[in-house]
Order: C-alpha cells, then sequence, then structure tokens
C-alpha cells in the first residue's frame, strides 16, 4: 500500500521530470567542453587517393586529348603570372598556387562536369595544388606528370629513336613529331605555314543541380 | 560513422525499402496516438487539443537533441545530413495555404491518408482535394514557377542564416518547447470541454 502511493506520488511529477530532462539534456550542450573538429578527408581516404593511378596523366594522353579536341577536361597552370605568359599549355587556365583559393577559382577546381589537370614545371607545385584540393574534397583532380618540363622533352621535342630501337618506339616518336608540328614546330624537312593554334579558354557555368530527395511533411 | 546512407554504410538502393519500413511505422503511430482524427488535429486551432503542438514539438527538441550529441561523440557528421532548400516564397505562400487547408480540413497532407486508411470519408475529401489542387497546380505551374522556383536561398538553415550557436539555440528552443507545453495545458484547462 505504502509502494504504490509513493509510486503514484512519483507518476503524478512524471511530466515535470520529463521536462526536466529535456532541459538538463540540452544544457548539457552548451555545457560540454567544445573542441574542433578536423575538416576535409581523413588521412587513409588521402592515402588511398595518392597511390591512385588515376592521379597522374601522361603528356602523351593530354597531348591526344588537345589534338582530338576533346572538351572533358580543363588544364591549370599553377605557375606564377610571369611563367604563365611567357609559355603555357595551349587552353591552359592560370591559377598560380599561392591564389589556389582564391573564390573567383572555385568554380573550375570546384565541379563534376570536367577532369582537372594540373600541370607545373614539373610535378612539385602541381601536387600540391592537388593535395589541397583533394583535402577541400573537390572531384576529378589529376596532375600532368613531369609538368612542362617533361611536355617539352617529349612532345615538342621528342627524342629520335635509335636504329636498334623497338618499332614502338619510332611510332610514339612519329606520333609525337605529328602532336609538335600540330603545336607550331618546325622541322627542317617539313615546309608548313606557322601559324599556332588559338584556342580561347572554356568558360565554366556550373549548373547547380538540384537534389532529388524524398521531402518531408506530416 | 553516420549518416549511414549518405557514408555508404547502406547501399543508396535500400532507400525505398528503408523509406517503404519507415512510413509503415510513421503511419501506424500516427493513428495509434489519435492523429487521423480531424477534430483532434484541429483541436490545436480551438484551444481544446493540444496533442499536434506537443508531438511536434518533443519529436523536434527530442530529434535536435539527440542529433547533436551523436555529432558531438563523432557517431554522426551534421555536416552531411541534407538540408531542405528553402524557396522563400514559396516557402511562406505554400505554408498559408497549407495552414488555411489544415483549419478548414483538419488534415494535414500524411494524417489525412492515415484516416482514409481507416475509413475516414471526411478524408476522402480531403484527398480528393488535394488531388484537385494537384491538378490546377500542374496546370498553372508556368504562372506559378517564377515563384516556385525563385527567391532560392540555398540549403540554409537558422544557424546559416542569423549566425546563432547551436548549442545555445537548442538549449533556448527546449526552454521554448516546455513553456509552450505549460501554456497549452493552461489554456486547454480555461477553454470549453469538447467531447469527440
Amino acid at each position: 500500500m505504502m509502494v504504490k502511493k509513493r509510486t503514484a506520488k512519483i507518476l503524478a511529477l512524471r511530466y515535470k521530470i520529463m521536462a526536466a530532462i529535456l532541459i538538463m539534456l540540452a544544457g548539457g550542450l552548451v555545457l560540454l567542453p567544445k573542441y574542433e573538429k578536423s575538416e576535409g578527408i581523413p588521412a587513409e581516404q588521402l592515402l588511398s587517393n595518392i597511390i591512385s593511378l588515376e592521379r597522374y596523366v601522361s603528356s602523351d594522353q593530354i597531348s591526344d586529348k588537345l589534338i582530338n579536341q576533346d572538351p572533358s577536361f580543363i588544364l591549370i597552370d599553377v605557375r606564377d603570372e610571369d611563367s604563365y605568359t611567357k609559355y603555357t599549355l595551349p587552353n591552359a587556365i592560370n591559377i598560380p598556387l599561392k591564389n589556389l583559393l582564391d573564390e573567383t577559382f572555385e568554380s573550375f577546381l570546384n565541379q563534376d562536369q570536367f577532369d582537372v589537370v594540373f600541370f607545373s614545371n614539373d610535378n612539385f607545385y602541381a601536387d600540391q595544388a592537388w593535395a589541397i584540393c583533394n583535402r577541400l574534397e573537390y572531384k576529378n583532380l589529376h596532375v600532368l606528370k613531369g609538368g612542362i618540363n617533361k611536355w617539352f622533352a617529349t612532345i615538342i621535342n621528342p627524342q629520335e629513336p635509335d636504329e636498334n630501337m623497338p618499332s614502338e618506339a619510332f611510332e610514339l616518336y612519329t606520333t609525337r613529331k605529328a602532336a609538335s608540328m600540330f603545336y607550331g614546330v618546325v622541322y627542317p624537312d617539313q615546309v608548313t605555314s606557322n601559324t599556332p593554334i588559338k584556342i580561347t579558354p572554356k568558360q565554366i557555368i556550373t549548373v547547380k543541380k538540384k537534389k532529388k530527395t524524398a521531402e518531408g511533411g506530416c | 560513422m553516420g549518416p549511414l546512407i549518405p557514408d555508404g554504410t547502406i547501399p543508396m538502393e535500400w532507400d525505398s525499402i528503408i523509406a517503404i519500413l519507415i512510413g509503415i511505422v510513421f503511419g501506424f503511430i500516427l493513428e495509434a496516438s489519435g492523429f487521423s482524427s480531424s477534430r483532434k488535429l484541429a483541436g490545436v486551432f480551438y484551444g481544446y487539443d493540444f496533442a499536434v503542438l506537443k508531438v511536434f514539438f518533443t519529436a523536434a527538441a527530442v530529434s535536435v537533441i539527440g542529433i547533436y550529441y551523436m555529432d558531438y561523440l563523432g557517431y554522426l557528421d551534421i555536416t552531411q545530413l541534407y538540408v531542405h532548400p528553402t524557396y522563400i516564397w514559396a516557402a511562406i505562400i505554400g505554408g498559408v495555404i497549407m495552414g488555411i487547408g489544415f483549419v478548414a480540413g483538419g488534415f494535414c497532407p500524411g494524417t489525412s491518408l492515415c484516416a482514409v486508411a481507416i475509413g475516414k470519408l471526411d478524408a476522402w475529401v480531403y484527398v480528393i482535394g488535394i488531388m484537385i489542387g494537384v491538378f490546377l497546380f500542374s496546370e498553372l505551374y508556368t504562372f506559378i514557377e517564377p515563384i516556385y522556383n525563385g527567391y532560392f536561398l540555398g540549403n540554409i538553415t537558422l544557424i546559416d542564416s542569423f549566425d546563432w550557436n547551436p548549442y545555445w539555440f537548442i538549449f533556448i528552443f527546449a526552454i521554448i518547447a516546455i513553456v509552450a507545453f505549460v501554456a497549452s495545458d493552461f489554456i486547454r484547462k480555461r477553454v470549453k470541454k469538447v467531447f469527440y
């Protein structure tokens, strides 16, 4: 009898107790010590992106795409403006590494319509730009392997193969030589009118896609 | 760890199946708590029954507290949760229409289907009304479209637009909820009893 009375007494207070618990839990959120959460992708994910084979593209692949006017990628020159105006790859956009995070360039980097290919004189700065953009979880990032140096060594000024090299080497050389002519290199055995191809850099218009998700309601 | 679907713990293909299961449970609980009665639902506007206010306020307060605790403990990443996009004028106009429909018909779209399921005739009329509304909306879409797709503010929350501290906001929100419960009980005792 006594016990029943006591439980009844407590039960009469049940709404007040529940209200108190709710307030206490909400207050707990305010009182909890705050800590800075790490942003960006986790280290394991970054590592797996770094060792991914898709990360590098070769100068031959890029040359092929440029000649075929493949619209699926954008070249991004991460060197400073001076080097960019002196020489750059056709159609490349200049985003100096120090300006990588500028808002004006975000629409080029943060999109999923084009493959982004970074390049600098070698891999070094391009790799850094790649890593930063990776941390920001941008998509379709690549680095031109060897950068402009490799580009010169392979495409613009290809090494003539020796007589005792396999036939693939000769085929590669012919392709590269033809490619270099495309970019305006004149060989003594060729008579060409040297008109460099001017391609205007493409403007990226990102279309905000409406997410299709289940909508709420009561 | 979470959210489970965007993180890929549960594959996207399960979306519809999970939605159906949640829908069944949601509908069952709506019916079981009397939300298939238009009199009970309309009671909140006339002051004789505040179940609607209490249920939705409690649901919001409890879930937001739970989500923030889970985020704090690292079980859930709040930034990955889906935030409904805000089309400000579409939301205001739609809210007004929905409110009028709620007072006049005594249902909101979800509860009306619940009531249809248990055979309430007024719910049938209400659902036919919804269908007519959907038809009119589709027919007039070209005129309505600028409002429907305009005034887009992005996937924002109160925290984003007013730069509030979420933890304090939740605390104040919880207090407001309790105050609202007490006040609604006070009003209910003053208002003439309605039997339904």
